[in-house]
C-alpha cells in the first residue's frame, strides 16, 4: 500500500519572503513525515533545506511543526495527519531564527546546553539488574572493573520545547526549558558545592527559573517525555531551600 | 610554502574524523557536506560501537580494525557513547557448535570475550529468549552518530577548520589532468562559488562513486542497503546478538529509551531516498523476536533504510563483503591528480580511517606530519555552535 500526500512546505531564503509550496509524493503506508519530507527533496525540490540524521529520535535534529504542532517528523505516521484531500503543513520550529526552509539556528540554544554543563550518559536509573565488565582499560583481564550500565539522557536537545513555550516567545533570552531541565539533572548529579552553587545562581538568573508563566507545553510537547516544566519546579524549590533553608 | 588547502567532502563519519585528523596535523580544511551533518550513511546507523565480534570469524580484518578502533574511541570520546558491554547469544544446536569457532575468532582478533553462564546472562539480561544455550559477553557499545560527527567537527573547527553544510559539490575544477578545487552551491544563499584546494578527499560513502564521476575516476564502491527497525521501548541493557555468521535481523541494539533491530543486506543502483521492501522489515521483526521475544509488546517507532559504502569484491554476495575500508589516489591509478577517495569501513572504524587517508593526504602533499587521533580527547559537539 501506498500513500499519496500532499505536504504544504514552508519556503523560506534571507533574502525571498517566505512561502508556502505544495509537493505531491507518495510515500509507503508505514511512512513517517520525516520520510515524506525528503521524497520532496528527493523528487520534487533537491534546494529543500531541511535537517535529518538518525530517523530514530536519538539526533533531535529533524523537529518541526506539522499542522502547527511541534513534533519529531522522523517517529509520526504519515497516516496520523491524513484527511482527505488536505496538505500537511510543514514549517520551522518557532523562537529561533530562521536559517533556510525548515532549517533554524541552533547555535544559542547549544550554547545554553553547554552552560548548563550536562554530560549526556549517566549512570542508569533503569531496574533491569546486573553489572557489566568494563573492557576500556585496555585488553588485560587482570584490570578488568566492575561498573554500573550507563545510559544517554532522555533529552535529545532537538529544541521542541522552546519552540513550544510562550515565555520563550516573549523573550529568546529566556534559559528555556531544556537548558533549565539539563541543569536540574546536573544538579541532581554532582556533589561539588562550588558547581552546584555556579549551578542554581544559573537557574535563579533573571532569565532562569522565574520568568517561566507555567504553561506546562514543554512538558506536553516533549517526545522524549523529559518534563521539563516539573524540573524547572524543582529548581524553584532547590533555590527556596537555599535561601530559606527548608524545603528540599 | 604556504599551508596546503585541503577540500573534504562530506560530513558523515568518515569526513568529520578526517577534518579533525587533517586539522590536528596542521593543514588548512575545509568540509562541504549537501545536507545536515551525518545525514547521509552515517545517521541512518545502526548505533552499534563493534567489538568486532560480528566479523571475528569471516572477515577478521575488519574485526580487528573494529576492536582496536572501539578501544580508542572510549578514550577520546567517552561522552557520546553508552559502553554496556554486548552479548551474543546461541538460540539453537547450530549456533551452540558455532561457539568454539566464535570464541577462537574472538582470540585470534585480540577481543575480550568470556563465556558467561545462561543463568547469569538471563539475571542481566531478563528479557532474553529464556531457552538461549550459551552467551558470550563482549565489549560491545552504541554511539550517538549525529553527535559522534559533530564532536570531531568541534575539534576540528577549534583547530582551524571550516565547515559548511548546506554547500553541495556542484563539479569539479580541472587545471589540465589535475583538480584544483570544486563548484560549490550553497544552498542557504542559493549562490554558486569555487573553492580552490591543493587537494580533495571524497569522503562521501555510499555517494562517493558519483563524485569520483566528476574526477573522470572510478571506485569500487557498492551501496548496499540495510533497513533498520525501531521500537519505543528498551529492553536490553547490553547489544545482544545472535552468535552465527551475520544474518538478517540479528541483533537488537538498544540507545536511550529505544531499541533498534537490524539488520538486511542487498545492493542497490542509488543511495538516495531508498524503498524498503516490507517483507524485509517482516523477516527482521521475526527474527529479532527470537533473540527477545518481548520486543513484540513494543511499538514500532520508525523503519530507516540507508546504503552502506561498501567495497564490492567480485564473486562475493554484498552480504559478505569485508567492512575494511580502502583509500584510492586517482592519480596513481591513471585518474586525474588531486583527488583521494576514502570508502568502505563502518562508523566504528571511521578515526582509522581517517589516519590512513590522512596519510596518503600527506604523503601526496609532500608533508611529515603524524596522526595525533588516537590520544586526542574530542571536545564537546556543543561547542560546534560556539
Amino acid at each position: 500500500m501506498a500513500l499519496n500526500v500532499t505536504l504544504r512546505m514552508f519556503r523560506y531564503r534571507p533574502d525571498q519572503s517566505a512561502r508556502y509550496d505544495m509537493f505531491k509524493v507518495t510515500v509507503p503506508d508505514a511512512a513517517n513525515v520525516l520520510d515524506a519530507i525528503e521524497q520532496a527533496w528527493a523528487q520534487h525540490d533537491r534546494a529543500l533545506m531541511f535537517r535529518h540524521a538518525c530517523h530514530h529520535a536519538s539526533c533531535g535534529t529533524c523537529a518541526v511543526r506539522v499542522n502547527g504542532r511541534e513534533v519529531l517528523p522522523c517517529i509520526v505516521p504519515v497516516k496520523k495527519y491524513l484527511d482527505g484531500d488536505k496538505p500537511l503543513t510543514i514549517e520551522p520550529l518557532k523562537n529561533f531564527s530562521l536559517v533556510g526552509d525548515l532549517v533554524v539556528d541552533v547555535a544559542n540554544f547549544f550554547q545554553k546546553q553547554a552552560a548548563s554543563g550536562l554530560v549526556i550518559t549517566r549512570p542508569t536509573e533503569n531496574k533491569l539488574e546486573g553489572k557489566p565488565i568494563a573492557y576500556d582499560q585496555g585488553l588485560d583481564p587482570a584490570s578488568v572493573e566492575t561498573v554500573p550500565f550507563n545510559r544517554f539522557e532522555n533529552c535529545i536537545e532537538c529544541g521542541i520545547c522552546l519552540s513550544a513555550c510562550p515565555t520563550m516567545a516573549a523573550s529568546v533570552k529566556f534559559f528555556g526549558p531544556a537548558s533549565l531541565a539539563a541543569l536540574e539533572r546536573e544538579l541532581d548529579k554532582t556533589t561539588d558545592p562550588q558547581r552546584r552553587a555556579r549551578l542554581l545562581e544559573l537557574a535563579d538568573d533573571e532569565q532562569g527559573v522565574w520568568r517561566c508563566h507555567s504553561a506546562w507545553e514543554c512538558t506536553e510537547t516533549c517526545p522524549q517525555n523529559v518534563r521539563p516544566a516539573e524540573a524547572i519546579m524543582a529548581l524553584r524549590r532547590r533555590i527556596f531551600a537555599q535561601r530559606f533553608g527548608f524545603g528540599k | 610554502m604556504s599551508v596546503p588547502h585541503v577540500l573534504i567532502i562530506g560530513a558523515g563519519s568518515t569526513g568529520s574524523a578526517t577534518a579533525h585528523d587533517l586539522a590536528l596535523r596542521g593543514l588548512r580544511v575545509t568540509v562541504v557536506e549537501r545536507g545536515e551533518i551525518a545525514s547521509g550513511t552515517t545517521g541512518r546507523n545502526h548505533c552499534l560501537l563493534h567489538s568486532g565480534g560480528r566479523y571475528c570469524v569471516n572477515d577478521q580484518e575488519g574485526a580487528i580494525e573494529c576492536i582496536e578502533e572501539n578501544l580508542i574511541l572510549r578514550r577520546i570520546m567517552p561522552h557520546v557513547l553508552e559502553m554496556n558491554d554486548g552479548l551474543f547469544v546461541a538460540l539453537d544446536d547450530e549456533d551452540y557448535a558455532f561457539k568454539e569457532q566464535f570464541l577462537a575468532g574472538c582470540a585470534e582478533c585480540r577481543i575480550p570475550a568470556r563465556e558467561i553462564q545462561v543463568a547469569q546472562a538471563l539475571k542481566i539480561e531478563p528479557f532474553l529468549n529464556p531457552r538461549i544455550k550459551a552467551a558470550v559477553q563482549v565489549p560491545d557499545g552504541v554511539f550517538e552518530p549525529w553527535r559522534f560527527c559533530v564532536s570531531f567537527l568541534a575539534t576540528a573547527k577549534k583547530n582551524g577548520a571550516t565547515i559548511r553544510n548546506f554547500a553541495e559539490v556542484q563539479d569539479l575544477i580541472f587545471q589540465g589532468n589535475a583538480i584544483a578545487g570544486a563548484k560549490i552551491f550553497d544552498q542557504r544563499t542559493g549562490k554558486t562559488e569555487s573553492i580552490g584546494a591543493d587537494l580533495i578527499v571524497n569522503a562521501t560513502g555510499a555517494w562517493a562513486g558519483m563524485v569520483a564521476a566528476m574526477a573522470k575516476a572510478d571506485v569500487p564502491v557498492a551501496p548496499t542497503a540495510g533497513v533498520m527497525v525501531a521500537i519505543g521501548k528498551r529492553f536490553n541493557n547490553m547489544v545482544i546478538n545472535r552468535m552465527h555468521k551475520p544474518h538478517d535481523g540479528d541483533i537488537v541494539v538498544p540507545i536511550r529509551n529505544t531499541s533498534i533491530i537490524g539488520t538486511t543486506s542487498w545492493r542497490v543502483t542509488q543511495p538516495d531516498a531508498i524503498e524498503i521492501p516490507q517483507d524485509q522489515i517482516d523477516k527482521m521483526i521475526e527474527a529479532g523476536q527470537l533473540l527477545m521475544p518481548i520486543l513484540k509488546k513494543g511499538v514500532q517507532r520508525g523503519v530507516m533504510a540507508v546504503a552502506r559504502p561498501l567495497i564490492a569484491s567480485a564473486n562475493v554476495d554484498a552480504r559478505d563483503f569485508s567492512r575494511t575500508f580502502e583509500a584510492f589516489n586517482h592519480r596513481k591509478q591513471g585518474g586525474a591528480a588531486g583527488i583521494i577517495t576514502i570508502s568502505g569501513g563502518k562508523t566504528t572504524t571511521a578515526r582509522g580511517m581517517a589516519e590512513k587517508v590522512s596519510d596518503v593526504v600527506c604523503a601526496e602533499l609532500g608533508i611529515h606530519a603524524e596522526c595525533k587521533t588516537k590520544t586526542t580527547p574530542l571536545i564537546s559537539y556543543r561547542e560546534f555552535y560556539n
